[in-house]
């Protein structure tokens, strides 16, 4: 079906769950990158946002027949990947993750060092990269939710609240929260041009 | 009396999220202490660092990994409709053979143990099904086969038409990640320690809270095993103690616990209901 690119989202996702085998996959394309932005920002690292997303579009593989017309497709298709994030963040707070990638130990070990002096010098961006996901690993996760989407997507409070599924009040009060509570950890960054310290500790989970 | 807001109480403000006493309380305090005037900003900070952390783009190669999941579970997809028709009373709702995938794939963050027993059961469905397709058609070329080659899964059969009944307690233990095993150890030897299943505590009833039952078939489904009894207790998860049911399940070596949040009932998707396991 060459015509597919062009069919509006209900259409494919509605040929998806007929059966057609072709159409999920021009939903997924379409909007990949978008889903992708969510992920990694709520999971804060690539091979955990890449298995949250896999997870998640699988799910929306094989729920599409439940998808009730009410909502965009493009909202329920976020909310299934913040789901696929949340599970994964409760989890990997129950019971860290192992990770198996060089580059995941790296992060975590610099994590674990608070980079107090030794640890390895990391490109400014990886820096407060870090310095956000650990800042917000201190959150419970509903406000942690609330402000990615918020904060640090740019997400409307409305858009928010729907993929959240939640009142708009909710939404503020789940950002406010976070804000205040991670008002200490990134104080650092508030002010991009004050050259930083990189040897001086400066932890999320250690804020002085 | 000038005593400061609290941040919360400022990040409130800041939202219009104060009941207008305390607003305008706030708004006086404000006006005259530059301390509590700067935490506002530094509050509009919080949000810039937030908006400013860099995040990579789609990567060449999570784009393909997706492409690669897509066209498995079409695959998978394609493979098992044959069967639905005709194994129909024996698969529960959501046939597992296309959650295979990624049951396997998530190994490393989940369940080794529970995903093993799960792959066998789709060992078992996954085989039905590809014998059922080769009489109805000309023998579709399943994908599926490749993971059904591993000699180490275990071979024996989940019997989807079980018999016995799953009995429920109420201990009203709050179980935590530490002390799972012991706990668990507890219930189990108190329910079993007068032969019967009567628990010290509350009642002892057969009766499963509502959902839980649900929630036994799914877990059954999966992994083939028995659920012999149901704690309907609390999990201190990170946000503080949450309802939880803790299931036990036996297989040949001996009992192994799983710990599910309610919404294990609805079983779309299993995997991410499981809170914590362990084996006694």
């Amino acid at each position: 079906m060459d015509g597919a690119q062009e069919l509006p989202d209900k259409e494919l996702l509605s040929r998806h769950a007929q059966g057609d085998e072709q159409a999920f996959a021009v939903l997924v394309r379409r909007h990949r990158e978008r889903l992708w932005a969510v992920a990694i920002r709520m999971m804060g690292e690539q091979e955990e946002a890449s298995d949250a997303l896999q997870d998640a579009f699988l799910s929306a593989f094989r729920a599409a027949d439940r998808f009730r017309g009410d909502s965009q497709v493009t909202t329920w298709l976020h909310r299934i990947v913040v789901n696929a994030c949340h599970d994964r963040l409760r989890r990997r707070k129950v019971r860290p993750a192992t990770p198996t990638e060089d580059e995941t130990l790296d992060i975590i070990s610099n994590e674990r060092l608070g980079r107090t002096g030794g640890a390895q010098d990391h490109a400014a961006q990886t820096e407060s990269r870090l310095d956000v996901h650990a800042a917000l690993d201190q959150l419970p996760l509903d406000q942690r939710m609330a402000l990615t989407l918020v904060d640090m997507l740019g997400y409307r409070v409305d858009e928010a609240a729907e993929i959240l599924d939640v009142a708009t009040g909710t939404v503020k009060s789940r950002c406010a929260r976070g804000r205040a509570k991670l008002l200490p950890s990134l104080a650092h960054l508030r002010n991009p041009g004050t050259p930083r310290d990189v040897t001086s500790g400066r932890g999320g989970a250690n804020p002085s | 009396m000038t005593s400061h807001p609290d941040v919360e109480a400022l990040a409130f403000f800041a939202e219009a999220l104060l009941e207008p006493d305390e607003e305008r309380s706030v708004a006086d305090h404000i006006e005259t202490c530059a301390l509590c005037a700067t935490t506002i900003d530094e509050l509009a900070g919080v949000t810039r660092a937030l908006a400013d952390a860099p995040a990579p783009a789609l990567p060449q190669d999570v784009a393909a990994l997706l492409d690669d999941r897509v066209s498995e579970a079409v695959a998978a997809r394609a493979a098992e409709a044959p069967s639905t028709e005709t194994t129909e009373e024996t698969t529960p709702a959501d046939a597992p053979a296309t959650v295979t995938p990624i049951h396997t794939r998530r190994r490393r963050f989940g369940l080794p143990r529970l995903m093993m027993v799960a792959a066998a059961s789709v060992f078992v469905i996954g085989g039905g099904a590809a014998v059922v397709g080769s009489l109805m058609s000309d023998g579709p070329e399943t994908g599926s086969a490749a993971p059904l080659s591993d000699e180490n899964a275990p071979a024996s059969a989940p019997d989807t038409a079980q018999s016995y009944s799953t009995e429920g307690v109420a201990s009203g233990t709050v179980y935590t990640e530490d002390g799972l095993t012991e706990q668990a150890s507890d219930v189990l030897n108190t329910a079993e320690g007068d032969g019967g299943l009567s628990v010290k505590s509350e009642e002892t009833s057969a009766r499963l809270p509502e959902g839980a039952q649900e929630c036994v078939g799914h877990v059954e489904a999966a992994t083939g095993a028995h659920v012999t009894l149901v704690d309907d207790a609390r999990w201190e998860g990170p946000e503080g103690p949450d309802r939880a049911w803790v299931l036990f399940t036996r297989d040949g070596e001996g009992v192994d616990v799983l710990v599910v949040d309610p919404s294990c009932a609805h079983g779309d998707d299993l995997d991410s209901s499981v809170l914590a396991e362990g084996d006694l």
